[in-house]
């Protein structure tokens, strides 16, 4: 089958339950938004497929599927991560102070050089607000990563936000490439691509 | 923060190990309301993967089911890197540059590879869990001839371009394989017929084979010793075959970044389908009623109509319903600066390589695996050798020993770091015997491939949810129809193929209908 685009890029979103992590999704992939879905169906990821500098770029971005409820994110979950979307909710203080432990956690786990990028998630509810942009903005220079508010209610920077961490990943890898460096590794393969080569008995499976 | 979590579930399942999370995946797959904790503060369980760091606090804290843990750093600098005259480097391995380094590592307490047809690669490409894991096919697969490590050759090129055996020996093994192959079909060969009920060997001897091919068929292929039967032989080989050909050069897949992994699959899929996760969580007590169970934690009692429990992970008070548990496996683990085998073994900077051993006496068996870094578990230029043996004592070095020492020598200088330690687990019969509500795992068994596992999870499966489907497939996130959205959005070509057929087969039928009327 030929592939219909240029780079696949794996995000992830984390951030603490609540923060419309899975509203987010839903904007940016399906331009939908609706409360009652979330934790009904089984969703873990979804594709959307961008173009950047006529390069076509599939997102392929995943959800925690409610293991950040307890804390628990897989360590398999931040395998192969190129971009992290770090969501908290503007009118929660609560989880405006536990980015800083999802960030350790990231580290932890993530690759060194995943892109993040901070979100400050509900901005229509401006008048709940507990967290002043101002300092959405400070935490995001600490940590030397970009910032956004958003709203997937109403459809505020959802699709900037993702355009933006999906360029930067892009210039990264466009960088790397250019360097003539590309990362080194065996093969991976996906189990779903079988690749048939030739056996002992590559005759006899054709009888 | 666990004041929000519910209390009444359908199953309750302890420990995140393989077999656990395989239960807790399927119990969430069909719609049930599960529970899933651990008391550590890792997935996995005994099945984990550590950093190295972690791996060391692991072993100086003894538990039920890790015990004589020991591990020693060795004289750790040496020299690498003059081969092929390529560029001379020196790196010097330190205990603190490789504690540096600590994260890097993922190391397995249970390795295994999978047969690429076995019970584990057939099992997440039928449940679709194959989308959460990523896996190395393996180099080599090897056998130790008059004290060498050689290739045994897995691919028509590899027969034709192997300096191990010759001409004769080629076909000779070409023609014993094909007999294999395609015995228990009907054009099965008579002579073999003979052999039913007698051992594999007899059979591979009355082939007049030599003693090369011998060893090459017992060690790797049909992974034998003398007194396995005919038929478990036959078995062994034809998986091996069916194994070949699939992905890469061998039969065998190792999971990047190492077995662990695999257990946090399942528990996606759990999770994707509602169930729920608490790690650091334990459980001080259980009591049961006729129609359900009284799960103590945290202060809080959790109910369930169904319990799933890991033997390690009871309180000591149910635990002895299970009896003791006693040595499983004993394993080795050793980081070293240099892959084991020849350059050819370990072309561009080492390979994942499986090499089956036998004592010197033949009577026991262990099995090696070699990580180098392309399967994400270790640093670029050390490599990781697993050994694993079915325990004999409660002493893993010494029912080592005998291993080792076929392999490398233990105080060479390219050894940096060795592990030793026992998996120990309550004896099957112990468990089954147990009279109590709560089904318990066997945990990990000594085998290649997680066939014991998977059953033991499938066999619960069917006691607690009679005639319900063991993980079927879960929809790609393309097939997934939200809520209040037309059905008929669902891109017809986002469907597996099957079902798309399915869905022109009823259209067609539709309109025939419209006509007849």
């Amino acid at each position: 089958m030929a592939k219909t685009y240029d780079y696949l890029f794996k995000l992830l979103l984390i951030g603490d339950s609540g923060v419309g992590k899975t509203c987010i999704l839903f904007r940016f992939s399906e331009d939908a938004f609706n409360t009652t879905f979330i934790s009904t169906i089984g969703i873990d990821f979804k594709i959307r497929t961008i173009e950047l500098d006529n390069k076509k770029i599939k997102l392929q971005i995943w959800d925690t599927a409610g293991q950040e409820r307890f804390r628990t994110i897989t360590t398999a979950y931040y395998r192969g991560a190129m971009g992290i979307m770090l969501v908290y909710d503007i009118t929660q203080e609560k989880s405006f102070e536990n980015i800083k432990n999802w960030i350790r956690n990231i580290e932890e786990n993530a690759a060194a050089d995943v892109e993040k990028m901070l979100l400050g998630n509900k901005c229509e509810l401006n008048d709940k607000r507990q967290v002043s942009k101002e300092r959405g903005e400070q935490l995001a220079i600490e940590y030397g990563i970009k910032f956004m508010e958003t709203s997937a209610k109403a459809s505020i920077n959802v699709e900037e936000a993702f355009l933006t961490l999906a360029s930067d990943i892009k210039a990264k890898t466009e960088k790397r490439m250019e360097a003539n460096n590309p990362p080194k590794g065996g093969h991976q393969l996906k189990l779903t691509e079988i690749r048939t080569k030739d056996s002992w008995l590559s005759r006899c499976s054709l009888l | 923060m666990s004041d929000d979590l519910p209390e009444e579930f359908d199953l309750i399942v302890i420990g995140t190990g393989f077999a656990e999370s395989c239960i807790a995946a399927a119990a969430s797959r069909i719609g049930k309301n599960v529970l899933h904790i651990d008391s550590n503060d890792y997935y996995g369980d005994v099945w984990s993967s550590f950093s190295l760091e972690a791996f060391n606090k692991l072993l100086e804290q003894p538990s039920s089911s890790v015990r004589n843990g020991t591990y020693t750093w060795h004289n750790a600098t040496e020299e690498h890197g003059q081969e092929q005259g390529q560029e001379q480097e020196t790196t010097s391995w330190t205990r603190e540059s490789l504690l540096e380094k600590s994260r890097r590592f993922s190391l397995d307490l249970s390795p295994r590879v999978a047969y690429c047809a076995g019970s584990l690669v057939q099992l997440l490409i039928k449940s679709n869990i194959c989308r959460y894991a990523e896996f190395r096919s393996l180099d080599h697969v090897c056998m130790l001839y008059s004290k060498e490590l050689v290739s045994v050759p897995c691919s028509r090129s590899d027969v034709f371009n192997t300096k191990t055996l010759t001409m004769v020996e080629k076909r000779l093994l070409m023609k014993f394989l094909t007999a294999c192959n395609d015995y228990g079909e009907d054009k099965c060969n008579e002579d073999s017929l003979a052999f039913r009920g007698g051992t594999f060997l007899e059979y591979l001897q009355a082939q007049r084979v030599t003693e090369k091919i011998s060893n090459c068929v017992m060690q790797a292929i049909a992974m034998c010793d003398a007194s396995t039967s005919f038929e478990t032989g036959m078995e062994r080989t034809q998986r091996f075959l069916g194994s070949l050909g699939r992905y890469g050069n061998t039969p065998f897949l190792f999971p990047m970044y190492g077995c662990g992994e695999l257990p946090q699959c399942f528990c996606r899929l759990c999770a994707v389908y509602g169930g729920i996760y608490c790690l650091k969580r334990s459980v001080e007590d259980i009591n049961w009623t006729e129609s359900e169970l009284l799960v103590s934690s945290a202060g809080k009692t959790l109910r369930a109509k169904h319990l799933v429990s890991a033997p390690s992970q009871l309180p000591a008070t149910l635990a002895t319903h299970f009896g003791d548990p006693e040595p499983r496996l004993s394993r080795g683990l050793f980081i070293t600066s240099k892959p084991l085998g020849s350059e050819e073994l370990n072309k561009g900077g080492g390979g994942v390589n499986f090499l089956r051993l036998l004592t010197t006496s033949g009577e026991r068996e262990a099995c090696l695996i070699q990580l180098s870094h392309y399967s994400g578990a270790c640093p670029e230029g050390l490599y990781i050798l697993h050994l694993t043996t079915p325990a004999v004592s409660s002493n893993p070095a010494g029912d080592l020993a005998d291993f080792v020492a076929q392999l490398f020598d233990p105080n060479a200088s390219e050894i940096l770091y060795s592990a030793y330690f026992t998996i120990a687990a309550p004896a099957a019969e112990s468990i089954a015997n147990a009279a109590t509500p709560i089904y318990c795992t066997a945990g990990p068994v000594y085998e290649q491939d997680y066939d014991a596992a998977i059953e033991n999870a499938r066999h619960i499966f069917s006691q607690l949810y009679e005639n319900e489907e063991f993980l079927p497939r879960a929809p790609d996130p393309e097939e997934i129809v939200v809520d209040g959205e037309d059905p008929s959005a669902l891109n017809e070509h986002s469907l597996p193929e099957d079902l798309r057929a399915q869905l022109q087969d009823l259209e067609q039928a539709a309109q025939q209908m419209d006509i007849a009327e």
